[in-house]
């Protein structure tokens, strides 16, 4: 019942979004209306539901388990739904953004609604897909059923340099894609496993542990072919512009949901599965989201366009996820976790308050701003609160993001330069998100722009103002309560994060890189005695 | 009630206050500030009846927050002396605060954003002081940022209060950059941020503390006490409506970092206690000869509240932190009087600020105006005020340890008579020098009542042996320290002579050198290169404002150039090989129609399916 249930968040969309594809486009009448809403907020509606009945004791950690033969039987392939702790966060991220993206779509103006409507829900419906799915082939097949309405959205409605753009775009994703599907075959060809699931590769790698070279050179595919979906530097400027280009819900759902896709992919399978790779990249990861954080946390500084101010930012805080990872601790994969989430709402929220922004002003260009306290108070007090969640205001997810990415690197001696660089992220934030409340919400209004008498009449409405306070509300939930993603995380991460000979592999490897701290405490002191027990027993073993 | 629920409801009745204005839309404008005083008279009980409750005040309460793997965080209360002292000072300054802005804010139409921003601010420093760990300390450390932020920027539409609250934002994350790590290195050094236990584990073995940690937590400290090199943004925040000064900008908020340093002491060695103290020292004669260089009454005001915060640290780095928490309590009333008189002045002459359009004042507005001179004669140290008991144990204890630091706290002093001199003799006596200045006459009660009740602490509060409930454990503590000190009689004497000496010759020497409502500035007349010296302020701003605009921002637009050419036009897009293929690739596939894509998606997935079937 309840795994049905689980499927059901994955077709109903579906459905819903074709028949919206076949209607006849130019009419919007109110059962329209209610179509769109059912099937945007169904999805949100059974993963809260789902999330009251998860219980942590399923088969290798998942609830809710859904198998259905799709003919590929022969290949390993089952249609093999199931959530555990690290996806059930994010299946609800994707439910609460599609809900909030589809509601403040609904009512937009576009010629095309329908249409636009159709591929939202499409895309909605390939993203519950990725999150529930066990199976690798259908989250790697779900991914891509959500990415190619998005292409199709942004050839749309990407304003002028939209084929560019779109090309740019699917360059870069796709070749992303197709180097973490080579990484994924190549894992389920060396690892011997009789099904493509996830559990079942586990299984075997646990029984047969793949060889150093061979688990670093397909988590080389997977880090770098999952780090392009998800903008790693220097992998990033399909991101910025393509979000600029893309309509809001489209944006929404993609920077919000499906770029995570990337991340989660390495938290639950990459890692996980291959440890001693994973500590050869670790420098890399931590090197590469560093650059994210500072590199391009200084580019967002000199963005003058507000879409692509949000776009870079967005791909500054993917930085804190990747170093996150290279800890390798249940501490730090939680934290990436829980920034997931935070993040994916945050950039929801600040895509969707930019098109209303855009509405008052008739321009992205923040330089010709002013006055939103004048003209749409409401708005201003979402886009202030968008921002400070954005830039880890205690209260807000993303706090609890970054406080745990950061906790986690310090548990290291030899990480701990990596957390000095990374801190200063929250500085650099900062600076440019204030920048921009300081050029759009404060001041008087430009001349040009026309103020009605009327101030309900400028300020939101009542589809923009509920899709924003969904996902305001969700990130003060789990900003103030972590708790209720981050126990069944911790449940679901221990088993795949606890052992031992993976961190101080990579607190080694990092170390060549890291000037020798003279003060040592009793702690540290004890932590160094168990690494270098650990890492001689990792020798001893092989 | 268990104590525990009443510190709930201390906690959280500001914010619920702060919510209901925010929920209750349209008519916001009328309920608020009957609100906000709701919400401030229930802090006052609940603390009362906290205090009937509770005698012996320890007391301790922690949820586990958030636990990943073997490590727990957890939030929690602890109410001590020290907390309960702190708790007392909050909510009878923030009362009066309160009051007196529904008489300033009355003509405000944004007056609904005001009282919530202020009730959300007393939710937030509640929570500092009812911290009993570091992780929670450090949540509601960034939530008074965020309230102060939109409290500075409460006039929006200028570009004064635009710079300002940014700048007290940006600022305040650049100490709270170090202090977040301060925080995490503790975390892995003692297995926990609660600070109780810190303390016994220090107790055990002193060598767990390190120059590295206490030197990052301190820059919270920094921060938020605007001590130098992070004071530039205090003044700047004077863009804020004046009550807001009064309470975050003097009372409270700017306290913290001086609360901060008394809950963290244990963790501070003696070398960042020493460093705390120079630099202490430091503020508090820099911050005294900028003020000669101020025209802005709430500016000068603002350096008074820095030198004064430079004595609280002074003397905590002297390792009295009983001393500088009874500073804390005698400078937030007298200081927070001397915001409110200052809000009264500004109110009564149409928004005017500068002094030297003031004047003459004292006959038109005699309640605001003794009540401002007996906070001034607080403020310096006059003997049977409050300012003089506290500022008398700082300078003692400051001769007792070293007598360099003495001299200049005494500089200090009389620096501050001096400055408040030339304040008080230029807007109160003489002649009214602007139009605005002499039509103003005496505020209404709801302003001028806040003014009195406070004068009354201000006189009285440096009584400590009186103060009920036992309340300023800490600081009875170090006073009986210091009077049983070998020297007491005669370093008393010294002291009570330099001390007075300073005030005296500070207050009269500027009545000689600037005359009774003077005009113009009579040192910028006589040595303008001085005048502008002071006034340059070390040119930190300047330094700052270099930094940003001509080196960061440089920097951000010269990586954004390289981002747009280097990665896009050339290395990604220009580079042929795979990428290039494949975008041939999918040019072809692209030409035509809008769903080719699916088309070849399906194509694939069709393939895919007949090889799995055969």
């Amino acid at each position: 019942m309840h795994s049905q249930l689980l499927f059901s968040a994955i077709w109903l969309p579906f459905i819903i979004g074709v028949l919206f594809l076949i209607l006849p486009q130019n009419k919007s009448t109110s059962s329209y209306r209610l179509l769109g809403i059912t099937g945007g907020f169904w999805p949100f509606v059974v993963a809260w539901f789902l999330y009251s009945q998860y219980q942590s004791d399923g088969l290798g950690g998942y609830c809710f388990e859904f198998i259905l033969p799709t003919g590929l039987e022969s290949l390993g392939i089952y249609l093999h739904l199931g959530l555990n702790g690290i996806s059930l966060p994010l299946f609800i991220l994707s439910a609460t953004v599609g809900a909030a993206a589809i509601l403040y779509a609904l009512d937009s103006k576009d010629a095309r609604l329908n249409l636009y409507i159709g591929l939202l829900l499409i895309m909605l419906s390939g993203l519950m897909g990725t999150f529930a799915s066990i199976d690798l082939f259908f989250f790697y097949f779900f991914h891509e059923f959500a990415l190619i309405p998005t292409f199709v959205m942004v050839l749309i409605w990407g304003g002028l340099a939209r084929r560019v753009i779109a090309l740019e775009m699917t360059i870069y994703l796709t070749l992303g894609a197709l180097l973490s599907l080579i990484g994924l075959i190549a894992l389920y060809q060396q690892s011997g496993a009789d099904s493509f699931t996830m559990i079942a590769l586990k299984e075997a790698l646990a029984n047969q542990p793949l060889s150093e070279t061979i688990q670093s050179n397909i988590f080389a595919l997977l880090f770098f072919g999952l780090g392009i979906l998800v903008s790693l530097f220097p992998f990033h400027s399909w991101a910025p512009k393509g979000y600029a280009a893309a309509p809001t819900g489209a944006a929404m759902l993609h920077a919000g949901v499906l770029k995570k896709f990337g991340l989660y992919g390495l938290l639950q399978i990459a890692i996980p599965l291959l440890p001693s790779g994973a500590s050869q990249w670790s420098l890399w990861l931590c090197v590469l989201g560093l650059c994210n954080i500072l590199i391009i946390g200084l580019v967002t500084l000199s963005q003058k366009d507000l879409k692509q101010m949000i776009g870079y930012s967005s791909v500054m805080h993917m930085g804190y996820a990747f170093i996150g990872l290279a800890t390798f601790s249940i501490l730090g994969a939680g934290g990436v976790l829980l920034l997931l989430v935070a993040h994916g709402l945050s950039v929801a929220l600040l895509f969707l308050l930019s098109t209303s922004i855009y509405k008052r002003f008739a321009s992205f260009d923040m330089t010709a701003m002013g006055g939103l306290g004048k003209i749409a108070p409401n708005l201003s007090v979402f886009y202030v609160l968008a921002i400070m969640a954005s830039i880890g205001l205690p209260g807000f997810a993303n706090f609890w993001g970054e406080f745990l990415i950061f906790t986690a690197l310090a548990e290291n001696e030899s990480m701990r330069w990596v957390l000095y660089l990374a801190a200063l992220g929250i500085i650099i934030s900062a600076v440019y998100g204030l920048k921009s409340v300081g050029l759009i919400v404060f001041g008087n209004p430009p001349k040009h722009i026309q103020v009605f008498e009327n101030q309900a009449s400028n300020d939101m409405n009542f589809s923009e103002k509920t899709s924003a306070l969904i996902l305001i509300l969700s990130l003060l939930l789990v900003g103030v309560f972590p708790k209720i993603f981050s126990d069944r995380a911790n449940e679901a991460l221990e088993p795949l994060y606890n052992s031992q000979t993976i961190s101080s592999t990579a607190s080694t490897a990092v170390s060549i890189f890291t000037s020798t701290s003279t003060e040592k405490s009793v702690h540290s002191d004890l932590d160094a005695c168990e690494d270098s027990l650990a890492l001689n027993e990792g020798l001893y073993h092989e | 009630m268990d104590i525990l629920t009443i510190l709930l409801i201390i906690l959280f009745t500001p914010l619920v206050a702060s919510l209901v204005i925010i929920l209750i839309g349209k008519e916001r404008r009328k309920w608020a500030p009957a609100i906000a005083l709701l919400g401030s008279i229930g802090i006052l009980i609940s603390t009362t009846g906290l205090f009937l409750e509770s005698q012996e005040f320890s007391y301790q309460y922690s949820w586990e927050w958030l636990s990943f793997g073997e490590n727990t965080f957890y939030l929690g209360f602890v109410f001590d002396n020290i907390g309960a002292t702190m708790l007392a000072m909050v909510s009878i300054v923030s009362l009066c605060i309160t009051v007196f802005s529904m008489g300033y804010m009355s003509d405000d139409p944004a007056r609904g954003r005001y009282f919530a921003g202020l009730s959300f601010f007393m939710f937030s420093m509640l929570g500092i002081i009812l911290s009993s760990n570091l992780i929670m300390i450090f949540l509601f450390w960034e939530l008074v940022g965020f309230s102060s932020y939109l409290l500075i920027g409460h006039y929006f539409d200028k570009n004064e209060a635009r710079q300002a609250s940014q700048k007290a934002f940006i600022v305040n994350r650049i100490g709270d950059f170090g202090f977040l790590i301060g925080i995490i290195l503790t975390y892995w050094q003692f297995g926990t941020t609660n600070l109780e236990a810190i303390a016994g584990a220090v107790g055990v073995d002193a060598s767990l503390i390190s120059h590295l940690i206490g030197g990052l937590l301190i820059c919270g400290f920094i921060g938020k006490s605007a001590q130098f090199p992070l004071h530039v943004w205090l003044p700047d925040a004077m863009a804020g409506p004046t009550p807001v000064s009064a309470l975050i900008h003097a009372a409270t908020m700017v306290a913290a970092g001086i609360y901060l340093l008394i809950r963290i002491d244990c963790l501070l060695t003696l070398e960042v206690l020493t460093f705390i103290a120079y630099l202490g020292t430091f503020v508090a004669v820099y911050a005294g000869f900028c003020a000669f260089a101020q025209k802005d009454i709430k500016r000068i005001l603002a350096y008074s509240t820095l030198s004064q915060l430079g004595y609280m640290a002074a003397i905590l780095g002297l390792g009295y932190s009983g001393i500088a928490l009874f500073h804390l309590i005698t400078h937030a009333f007298f200081k927070a009087l001397l915001f409110l008189g200052a809000g009264a002045v500004i109110h009564a002459c149409h928004h005017e600020q500068s002094i030297d359009k003031m004047g003459g004042l004292f006959k038109k507005m005699p309640i605001t105006a003794t009540s401002f001179i007996i906070g001034t004669l607080a403020l310096c140290g006059v003997y049977g005020l409050s300012g003089f008991y506290s500022k008398d144990a700082i300078l003692i204890a400051a001769l007792d340890s070293n007598f360099q630091l003495f001299l200049l706290l005494i500089l200090g002093a009389f620096l501050t008579a001096g400055y408040m001199g030339r304040l008080i003799w230029t807007v109160f006596l003489g002649k009214a020098n602007s139009e605005n200045a002499d039509h103003a006459h005496e505020v209404s009660p709801i302003m001028s009542g806040p003014l009195i009740v406070l004068t009354l602490f201000a006189v009285l509060v440096g009584l400590n042996h009186y103060w009920p409930f036992g309340l300023g454990g800490i600081v009875s503590l170090d006073l009986d320290h210091l009077h049983h000190l070998e020297h007491y009689k005669s370093m008393h004497k010294t002291v009570l002579i330099w001390g007075s000496a300073a005030w005296i010759v500070g207050l009269l020497g500027s009545l000689l050198f600037y005359g009774r409502g003077s005009k113009a500035d009579r040192l910028q007349d006589k040595a303008p290169k001085l005048y502008a010296f002071l006034e340059s302020r070390l040119w930190m701003d300047e330094l700052y404002a270099f930094y940003v605009n001509k080196i960061q921002q440089r920097l951000a637009d010269i990586l954004s150039f390289l981002d747009e050419v280097l990665l896009r036009g050339f290395i990604i897009r220009g580079g042929a090989g795979l990428v290039g293929v494949l975008g041939v690739g999918l040019r072809i596939l692209q030409v035509g129609r809008l769903n080719a894509y699916y088309l070849w998606f399906f194509v694939g997935l069709i393939l895919l399916w007949l090889y799995a079937a055969s």
